[in-house]
């Protein structure tokens, strides 16, 4: 294969990457938002990186972890740490502080290390244990005891951190992943949507995100001479009955769920992004999504409120999604068509909130807990993959109406044209080489790298 | 009521009446004119706002028609007509032009009815609108808009996410291909509508949006938002929801009547858009959708009324004034002669015979006065005559009283002295005895003459009575102890007493009530020489206490009765005939009465009645 010398890689340059979220601190059990679980999960996963990550497929993929094994309960796990493998600080990543950085994350398991491996116990099954390590919570961080910065193995390094607003990464010239292209990377957080955009259109950012886009082939205009990308959709957008609704009677809840006509919406306010949804886990992930109806069907919630008179709801939204309030205005008038009231509020008591869940894993069991924690639902029974039990879990969750799944979404970047190769992952990562099929941020390079603010 | 008050009275309500009918009537047709001017301004304030409405919306069709014509407007019905429209990309293109034509309600409308973008609810894409769904129902190339709303602009209720509002629409279709696009835009009638309202001095707009079934004081909006106190004017308002017309009324706000208003209600009515299945068979009609209230204080008509009121008020006091001047001197002028008969009719009554009455007219009351003044001098001189006959009367039966008394002792006298100078000349040796009884005779007798004149002087030189409280039960037992040891030596007269409890004391002259009190009981023993019962009783009236001396004697005759208070009168064979006298004397200081009650043969009782204040 001949490159010109335009299509060549070479080093150099810093990427400046724009995002909505704002953390005070680069910790991700602080900033539990599922709406900023994205930026969270992309900034920290160039800094460190798990013992394993997932294929689209969810499959389980070597990381700091070259192999592992199980017993037959699930319940001992092995694994065999990557050799020469250091932390950010110089100091080796070697299995007796991998094991202390894990134990002090999971109470509940006994971690052990050996010369090359550490093992993980528990007294219950774990056979979802690769997927769990797999979540950037997992990541494998130790702190600076100054600045607390989590110094990582990943390809950058902090080499500075303006709470909320900046963090500066440089290259890590030791990464065992290789030498990234670019030298440094500087992510503006606070930054919304709208004001990504005109940064980007100036030239002034490099990343930026973006509300969901309809896949390939749907009619999209993308900023000229950029590379959108969107993910498989990682996201549920949902309607939640808090515990003190008003909407206490189950036939209300359905009623509400029957009147939401979701492809107006999605066609139109989703710009076609995104799938309707009536199930928690998405289709790719599952299959049988479609025996989740997703029509409405208005003569049966009408019948379904014939003897009762509704309370009026109220309906809150995040408004830092700017397709929430939209959103949730539609589902107000799709309510007022059975004879719900709906009346949509940012703020006050609600009864009913549109919000988004994290689907952070490409395993389906994972997923579905992860879901079930952010909407507050209980937490389905430790599964194996079996799309039976899987199915069963899901529809017993959504008994009673308590969550009224609308749509899966996928998230969205967008990278200018002096960005090259860039290709994040079917799920939305930026740097987990060999997990997902496209290439890592650590593997993109600069078209010109002098334009860089940080360029050295 | 005297004669002179009457007539005062009379005069000043006769004029009083006069001067309020005058008022009455110069008010009421004041008021008339003046509500009749405020009518006409009301109407036409109101007619200025019917017009301010119809320029209105003319501005909005104006602002709708550039909004038809822009470039928006323009690429999305060209790519409808190409079938390339995108809701998604069209969905909020309606906010922008509604932004740019400043309206308040705008949105896209394809030839089907449905909405493509809407401004005031950018959820609502996708939903019909009836006022363009209506007409693609009833003309199967859904390219003529409701008749309803071709022409200027039209009310309209409009759905927004928290409520319904009322608004002012205009409706323009963007023609690039077959297939119109609609433009619907608006403003919304409510109080931001109204502050652009040009309002004349001392009137005021309300609105009522009459988007509830029933009334709802939170939909009468004034300049500021919801205006206070709905309830007075939703009479007015229910009024014109049931006719459909236009009506007026009075609002009392408070209990000052300058702070009423009236309220100009005009009915606001706008297209009922049928659905488009029912388009069919259902003209379009007309509803009830607002109703504007043009309000018009009263306080400068109430200030002049009262204006009015307070002249008139003025003028009409000092007529009553004047009147009552008049009045009193007309009356003093007519009512001087009758007040001089009267005045002297009181002295005559007062035994003034002397009054004279001075006769200053030949009328009838001239006449009157004349025959007064002779009946007073015919009366004087009748008086004179009778006083001189008493006297007369008087004087003989002094000295028939004189010469009776005085003749019993002198007769005495006369036997002495013959017997003494018999004794000198006849028998000089029992001259000594006989001289030593005559001259014991006569100086008894002289002593009894002396006891006579005393009497007779001392009833000449009563004295005047010295007032102190007194109890008139302790003046009783006074009397009675006096004759206390006479009742028991003689032991013939029992003696009763009944003296109330609790007798108020009286302003008497203690020693002056005794006399008289003895002078009855001893006329009460006189006259039971045969023995009787003497009864004292006492008791108080209202004004007066009574003291009754009663004796069970023989009685008297009516005419010994008429005369027994009559000085030297007596019907005892030794009485000086003045006791009674004394008696009457006394009570009548006292501003007393004393009256005599008697039967014969079976007792007399003397009354006395005297004053418990004293008399003037």
């Amino acid at each position: 294969m001949i490159a010109s010398a335009e299509t060549r890689p070479h080093y150099g340059g810093t990427l400046r990457v724009m995002m909505q979220s704002a953390p005070n601190t680069l910790d991700l059990a602080s900033n539990p938002s599922p709406a900023d679980y994205w930026d969270f999960a992309r900034t920290l996963s160039l800094i460190g990186d798990t013992l394993v990550t997932l294929d689209a497929q969810g499959r389980p993929q070597p990381a700091l972890a070259e192999t592992w094994q199980r017993d037959a309960g699930a319940r001992h796990w092995q694994f065999t740490i990557r050799r020469g493998v250091k932390f950010h600080d110089g100091s080796a990543a070697s299995p007796a502080p991998i094991a202390q950085i894990l134990g002090a994350l999971h109470a509940s398991w006994t971690v052990r290390a050996t010369a090359d491996s550490i093992s993980i116990e528990s007294d219950a099954a774990m056979p979802a244990l690769l997927a769990e390590l797999a979540l950037t919570r997992n990541i494998i961080f130790k702190r600076n005891t100054n600045t607390n910065a989590p110094v990582g193995t990943g390809p950058f390094l902090v080499a500075g951190w303006q709470p909320g607003k900046l963090l500066k990464l440089a290259a890590n010239e030791e990464s065992w992943r290789g030498r990234p292209f670019v030298n440094a990377v500087e992510i503006e957080f606070g930054k919304s949507l709208r004001d990504q955009a005109l940064a980007f259109e100036l030239g002034k950012a490099d990343v930026i995100e973006a509300a969901p886009q309809a896949p390939t082939g749907a009619p999209q205009r993308p900023p000229t001479s950029s590379s959108l990308s969107s993910s498989l959709p990682v996201e549920l957008l949902a309607l939640v009955f808090p515990a003190n609704s008003r909407a206490q009677d189950p036939r209300l809840r359905e009623a509400l769920a029957l009147s939401v006509d979701r492809q107006p919406i999605q066609s139109v306010l989703l710009k076609g992004a995104g799938e309707p949804a009536a199930s928690l886990l998405p289709n790719w992930m599952t299959g049988y999504s479609a025996l989740f109806s997703t029509s409405p069907n208005l003569p049966r919630a009408r019948a379904l409120l014939a003897d009762a008179s509704p309370p009026a709801l109220t309906l809150s939204y995040d408004p830092r999604d700017p397709q929430a309030q939209l959103i949730a205005e539609r589902i107000a008038l799709n309510a007022r068509e059975v004879g719900i009231t709906v009346q949509v509020s940012l703020s006050g008591a609600d009864d009913v909130r549109l919000v988004r869940a994290v689907l952070p894993s490409s395993d389906p069991v994972m997923a579905l807990g992860e879901a079930s924690r952010q909407l507050g639902l209980p937490q389905p029974p430790l599964l194996e993959k079996s799309l039976d039990d899987l199915y069963q879990a899901e529809h017993t969750l959504l008994e009673g109406y308590l969550v009224i799944p609308l749509f899966h979404l996928p998230v969205a970047s967008v990278a200018g044209s002096r960005v090259q190769d860039w290709e994040p992952g079917p799920l939305g990562d930026w740097s987990e080489p060999g997990s997902s099929a496209g290439n890592a941020l650590g593997d993109i390079w600069l078209a010109d790298p002098r334009s860089g603010a940080a360029s050295p | 009521m005297s004669f002179r008050k009457k007539l005062l009275l009379l005069f000043a309500a006769t004029v009083l009446i006069c001067v309020a009918v005058i008022s009455a009537s110069v008010y009421s047709t004041i008021r008339h004119s003046f509500e009749q001017a405020d009518r006409e301004r009301a109407n036409a304030v109101a007619a200025q706002f019917r017009l301010e409405f119809q320029r209105r919306g003319s501005e909005v069709g104006r602002k709708v028609d550039a909004a038809a014509a822009s470039e928006i407007t323009q690429r999305i019905a060209l790519d409808m007509n190409r079938g390339a429209a995108s809701p998604s990309d069209s969905v909020g293109e309606a906010r922008i032009l509604a932004g740019q034509q400043q309206l308040d309600f705008l949105e896209l409308v394809d030839s089907r009815g449905v909405i493509l973008s809407s401004a005031q609810w950018q959820a609502k894409f996708g939903y019909s609108e009836a006022a363009i769904a209506e007409a693609a129902g009833v003309s199967s190339g859904g390219v003529t808009p409701p008749p309803a709303v071709q022409a200027g602009a039209f009310l309209k209720r409009e759905e927004l996410p928290n409520g319904a509002t009322l608004g002012l629409f205009a409706v323009r279709a963007a023609r690039v291909g077959d297939q119109p696009l609609y433009v619907i835009g608006g403003e919304r009638l409510d109080q931001g509508f109204l502050s652009t309202l040009e309002i004349p001095a001392g009137t005021r707009v309300l609105l009522y949006q009459n988007l509830d079934t029933k009334w709802n004081p939170n939909l009468l909006l004034d300049l500021n938002g919801p205006a206070a106190g709905g309830d007075k004017i939703a009479p007015l308002i229910a009024k014109v929801r049931d006719t459909l017309q236009e009506s007026q009324s009075v609002i009392h706000w408070t209990s000052d009547a300058a702070d009423a208003e009236v309220f100009h209600a005009i009915p606001l009515s706008g297209p009922i858009f049928a659905a488009a299945s029912e388009a069919n068979s259902t003209n379009a009609k007309q509803q009830l959708l607002g109703v504007l209230l043009v309000g018009s204080s009263r306080r400068p008509l109430i200030e002049l009324q009262r204006q009015i009121i307070s002249t008139a008020l003025l003028v009409g006091g000092l007529g009553v004034i004047v009147a009552v001047l008049a009045s009193l001197w007309f009356a003093a002028r007519v009512t001087r002669p009758v007040v001089s008969l009267a005045e002297a009719a009181h002295r005559v009554a007062a035994g003034d015979l002397s009054a004279h009455v001075e006769v200053e007219s030949s009328d009838e009351l001239g006449e009157l006065a004349a025959s007064f003044n002779r009946m007073t001098a015919d009366l004087s001189q009748q008086k004179e005559r009778t006083l001189q006959a008493e006297r007369v009367a008087a004087w003989r039966e002094l000295a028939r009283r004189l010469a009776h008394e005085l003749k019993n002792p002198l007769f005495p006298l006369q036997v002495t002295v013959e017997n003494l100078v018999r004794a000198r000349q006849k028998s000089p040796e029992i001259f000594d005895e006989v001289f030593q009884e005559g001259t014991a005779t006569l100086l008894a007798e002289i002593t009894n003459l002396k006891n006579i004149i005393g009497r007779f002087s001392e009833f000449s030189r009563m004295p005047q009575p010295q007032r102190r409280p007194t109890q008139v039960n302790d003046v009783a037992h006074s009397v009675l102890r006096i004759f206390s040891a006479q009742f028991r030596e003689q032991n013939r007269i029992a003696v009763r007493t009944e003296l109330a409890d609790a007798l108020p004391e009286i302003p008497a002259d203690p020693d002056l009530l005794q006399r008289a009190l003895q002078n009855l009981v001893l006329n009460a023993i006189d006259a039971m020489p045969q023995g009787g019962e003497l009864t004292i009783r006492t008791r108080g009236l209202r004004d007066y206490v009574e003291i009754l001396v009663s004796d069970t004697g023989s009685g008297l005759t009516e005419e010994e009765c008429s005369r027994l208070f009559t000085p030297y009168y007596t019907t005892k064979q030794h009485g000086t005939g003045l006791g009674l006298a004394i008696a009457q004397s006394v009570v009548s200081d006292h501003g007393g009465k004393i009256s005599v009650e008697s039967t014969k043969e079976k007792g007399t009782t003397f009354r006395i009645e005297l004053p418990c204040e004293p008399q003037a």
